[in-house]
């Protein structure tokens, strides 16, 4: 009881302060681009006038390098070119009020290297589609450092258009990486990519408007909400979480299982149940009530909660929910890879991650970040500072998933072509009939 | 000087073609031609793809989205007519009363599209929310069910459609209609003609060039669209534009996507020639 | 009273005294009140668009008004990643235009004045960019660039731009051609004035009704291009691209700044040339009004 008072303080004192402006928007940003809109891939030219099958590319080591250095600070390595072109998702890295990134310029402080920072991906599928063509044949791709999501490096690993990560060089997530995020199963031994944050894909929804709680995946078929229900556009997340009302765990789920899932949600989409299938923009819709109840990500209902709609609530469905990790990787041949193993081990560097996540405030893959936070947090405190120190503790709070949620969360199955292929077609007939 | 012209007289058309010919020639047609090829061959991303000529493709692709590719020629069709009958007085006003700010009033038709057409489909989603300030306030008032909506419904597909498109026809409309010499409408009236039939019989057939434009420039994009349905639509709506986008970035089923692509390329094209026939037949060949 | 010498003038002008009647006068009044109509619906997501420019939302998302503030008119000059986007979007599409117009133009006169055989050839390859959606038309350029080894940049996107852009220069010029009166033009070389000097001072200027429309459209569909840009832009970022991207997380209020000051900007440039154009009519009138 004290407990929920203590949390509806800290959110009041959260909400007065916004409403105050001593919290700047921007210091609340999360991210949230995955799925939606357009774009796609293409093909390079001479591998189809070649018009002979084309083997996937093998990925190349980057150059070995023999000096590893131990945990803390990054030593100097040896011979980084001293540029870096990062391409992230927007609002994915902390910004101040000037359009600046803080943690950036620190690090071009700290090793000399000159960092380009794009927001160039809005979609997964949309990116590789621009960068495929080049991966294909062999080229350079304009990037040396991209973030994609968990099953999206899977897929680029299956084709072999990633570097492998030299461990020696990245000393500080050997040493600082929570073990939720090392091995994981899209990538085996973090061969090609670390984790940079993660978080819950679930249902979010509108007490006042559908006059209930939601507790489960089947309340977004109750015929109650017909034409209010929001569903992903991205199959995977929307096809697991069908998956997992019909009691099957997405990483055992046989083409079989699948076409049953779809079946059950084609039958409701015929019947006009789901308004749309959204990408990022069902937060819109939610917030402006076109929706009632939607397939949501955690991150954004704490965002509605604080800035455009305090009604809304998050749940885990009793069925399950979808954990997702995105990821920073080198694409093949990228023109500065030890400039990008140096800002990758940057990042594990627990000083660094706790800017980053008090920022975003997803799930951060650094382990002791929630203390560190909170140590952040007493200081404020101690300098008086008590607006800032509140809005702390609320992040050390949600930048770790609890036992709970992680109860009952589960991992997408490593696809083979063939089965994305099925995979995508079911969806297909449920988005498109 | 004009001795040496007038031999070379016949390149000159020529030499006004070589220039954009060839710009479309190298960054449009060779493209497209390499697409071509795409669509015949069979095969994957992962394990590569053969050039099989597998001509089959064509029908398979047809069958499969008949629905949708009928849906946007649909839509298509209706959202040309809408444009016509809302833009033609608009271009008329302009070409024919607008006097002095004829320049102002034209510039006004065109100046919303200078910001992104993201920004004004969001716009137009606010507008047209559920609960929004325009329906949220007719339901107050009870002139609309409670559960009325706009959004996800073809007809917030067409009249984005309808929003966008209309500047397209409504400057070739004005192009032409303010090229006609109003002395031959003051003559028809001279003759004893009322106003509506000096526009019948006079101002219409000299704009069929603007019409028969702004009916292109209206139907072909609008057709192969699919951002509109995205926003504004649902499942129900999914035009021909929806599926290729899907199959590029999500099947990454390039052959299938380019033969799609090329289906509707084709069927555009003939409709473009019966229209063209329709309307007179010197308009496509003469130019 | 006769005639004015100029052909293309409107012509409305009562006679004195004349008053007609009330039902020919409403009716009279129908165009212009639809047309006022029409363009008000035109606006009307712009004026939303200026209303939220000035809106402090406390969030992520630019939707629900929360207050009114002047702070995004001063802001949005020290956020070079909104402005950034914009001067790419505004170079892209002024030189596209131009390049556009240009090529267009001379395709239309090839087409409208002149047989030729591989008239039907080029008139089909003139509509078949309109037709093809964009997302083949993207992917099929990245390719070709992809084989050339040519990395993506600005003259790529202004490549692409030109390239989709000559359909619809074409066909705009084209309503504008048909129809033309060539006895103008050999009236003029009757008169003496060889070929170069009647396309400057007869048909440019009777066609250039048509070339502006044509490059306005152009530079309006330039400027609001997404799905080609985004497979052939590399790393820069135009507006579209830019606003795309955070769409998906709240548009800013200060790219609705953006979106209004161009509007003004334009508008305000419309207006100075009418303006201007006022005083140079007002000043040939006068030599012909003095007795």
């Amino acid at each position: 009881m004290t407990e929920r008072r203590d949390e509806t303080r800290i959110e009041e004192a959260i909400a007065r302060l916004v409403a105050e402006g001593r919290i700047s928007r921007r210091s609340f940003l999360r991210r949230a681009s995955r799925g939606g809109l357009v774009l796609g891939s293409a093909l390079s030219l001479p591998a189809i006038l070649a018009a002979c099958g084309i083997k996937p590319q093998t990925s190349s080591t980057p150059p070995a390098n023999p000096s590893g250095s131990t945990g803390g600070a990054p030593t100097p390595i040896p011979s980084p070119a001293g540029e870096l072109d990062f391409a992230n998702w927007p609002a994915y890295i902390d910004i101040d009020d000037k359009g600046k990134y803080p943690t950036i310029q620190k690090f071009t402080k700290q090793t000399g290297i000159k960092v380009t920072y794009t927001e160039a991906i809005n979609d997964n599928e949309e990116f590789f589609g621009k960068i495929q063509p080049d991966l294909e044949a062999g080229n350079q791709t304009a990037y040396d450092l991209i973030v994609m999501t968990d099953w999206m490096i899977q897929k680029m690993i299956r084709f072999g258009y990633l570097e492998k990560i030299d461990k020696s060089q990245v000393p500080n997530f050997t040493a600082n990486a929570d073990s939720l995020y090392v091995n994981p199963w899209y990538d085996p031994n973090n061969t090609y990519s670390l984790a940079w944050q993660s978080g819950i894909t679930g249902i979010g929804y509108n007490p006042t408007l559908t006059k209930r709680a939601i507790t489960t995946f089947d309340d977004l078929l109750d015929p109650a909400f017909k034409g209010h229900v929001g569903l992903f556009s991205e199959m995977r997340d929307t096809m697991c979480m069908a998956l997992l009302s019909i009691g099957v765990k997405p990483e055992d789920a046989t083409v079989a299982d699948v076409q049953k899932a779809g079946n059950k949600l084609l039958a409701a989409a015929k019947n006009g149940q789901f308004r749309n299938f959204y990408g990022n923009d069902y937060y819109d819709e939610l917030a402006n009530k076109n929706l009632w109840i939607t397939i949501a990500w955690s991150g954004d209902i704490t965002q509605m909660q604080l800035y455009d709609n305090p009604n809304v609530k998050f749940i885990v469905p009793q069925s399950g929910g979808m954990r997702w990790v995105d990821n920073m990787a080198i694409p093949n041949k990228a023109a500065h890879p030890v400039d990008a193993h140096m800002m990758m081990n940057f990042w594990y560097d627990p000083a660094n991650a706790v800017p980053l996540s008090e920022y975003i405030g997803y799930f951060s893959p650094v382990k002791g970040v929630p203390d560190l936070i909170s140590k952040d947090a007493d200081a404020a405190e101690a300098k008086g500072d008590k607006a800032t120190a509140a809005q702390l503790r609320v992040v050390a709070k949600t930048v770790n998933p609890t036992p709970d949620e992680l109860q009952n969360v589960y991992n997408y199955k490593r696809l083979t072509e063939a089965e994305e292929l099925a995979w995508n077609s079911v969806f297909e007939q449920v988005r498109t009939g | 000087m004009s001795a040496a012209i007038r031999r070379l007289r016949w390149a000159v058309p020529y030499l006004f073609l070589l220039p954009g010919g060839l710009w479309l020639l190298v960054f449009f047609v060779v493209p497209m031609a390499v697409m071509a090829s795409i669509s015949l061959q069979t095969g994957s991303l992962g394990t590569g793809y053969t050039l099989s000529w597998n001509f089959g493709i064509y029908p398979e692709a047809i069958s499969q989205f008949a629905t949708q590719f009928l849906r946007s020629f649909e839509y298509g069709f209706i959202v040309t007519v809408l444009t016509l009958l809302i833009g033609y007085p608009m271009a008329y006003t302009i070409a024919f009363r607008g006097g002095r700010i004829k320049n102002i009033l034209l510039l006004l038709v065109i100046l919303p599209f200078f910001t992104s057409f993201i920004i004004r489909t969001l716009a137009w989603k606010l507008i047209l929310a559920d609960q929004g300030f325009v329906l949220g306030t007719l339901k107050g008032w009870g002139i609309l069910p409670g559960d009325f909506g706009l959004i996800a419904t073809p007809i917030a597909v067409i009249s984005g459609l309808v929003y966008n498109f209309l500047p397209f026809m409504v400057l070739p409309l004005y192009v032409a209609l303010e090229k006609i010499d109003h002395r031959l409408v003051e003559a028809a009236n001279d003759l004893y003609a009322s106003r509506l039939q000096a526009f019948l019989r006079v101002t219409l057939p000299l704009s069929m060039p603007g019409v028969f434009a702004g009916s292109l420039l209206t139907f072909i994009p609008s057709v192969g669209d699919f951002v509109n349905a995205t926003i504004l639509g649902s499942r129900d709506t999914t035009m021909i534009g929806n599926v290729i986008q899907s199959r590029f970035l999500d099947f990454n089923d390039f052959p299938r996507a380019s033969a799609l692509g090329f289906v509707l390329m084709a069927t555009i094209l003939a409709m473009v020639l019966v229209y063209a026939r329709l309307v007179g037949s010197d308009e496509l060949t003469s130019g | 009273m006769t005639a004015t010498t100029m052909p293309l003038t409107a012509t409305e002008a009562p006679v004195a005294d004349y008053r007609p009647p009330l039902r020919s006068r409403l009716s009279r009044l129908l165009l212009p009140v639809y047309t006022a109509l029409a363009v008000a619906y035109l606006f009307l997501p712009i004026a939303v668009m200026v209303a939220f420019s000035f809106n402090n939302p406390r969030g992520r998302q630019n939707i629900t008004w929360q207050g009114f503030t002047l702070q995004n008119y001063v802001d949005v000059w020290s956020r070079p990643d909104i402005t950034d986007p914009m001067v790419q979007s505004l170079i892209v599409a002024v030189v596209s235009t131009i390049i556009a117009t240009a090529l267009g133009t001379l395709i239309g006169l090839a087409l409208t004045r002149y047989r030729f055989p591989g008239q039907g050839t080029t008139n089909i390859l003139i509509f078949l960019p309109m037709a093809t959606p964009e997302i083949i038309m993207g992917a099929s350029l990245l390719s070709l660039w992809v084989s050339l080894g040519v990395s993506r940049s600005l003259i790529t996107i202004i490549i692409a731009h030109v390239m989709f852009n000559i359909s619809y220069v074409v066909v705009t010029i084209r309503a504008r051609l048909q129809g033309f009166d060539r006895g103008l033009e050999e009236a003029a070389m009757d008169l003496g004035a060889d070929e170069w000097t009647t396309f400057r001072k007869v048909t440019f200027p009777l066609i250039f009704p048509g070339i502006l429309a044509a490059a306005l459209l152009a530079f309006a569909l330039s400027i609001d291009d997404y799905v080609i840009t985004s497979f052939v832009a590399g790393k820069t970022i135009t507006f579209p691209l830019w606003v795309f991207g955070v769409s998906r997380l709240g548009v800013p209020p200060e790219v609705n700044v953006l979106g209004t000051l161009i509007f003004v900007v334009a508008f305000l440039a419309i207006a100075a040339q009418v303006l201007w154009q006022r005083r140079q009519a007002r000043r040939q009138l006068v030599p012909s009004r003095a007795p």
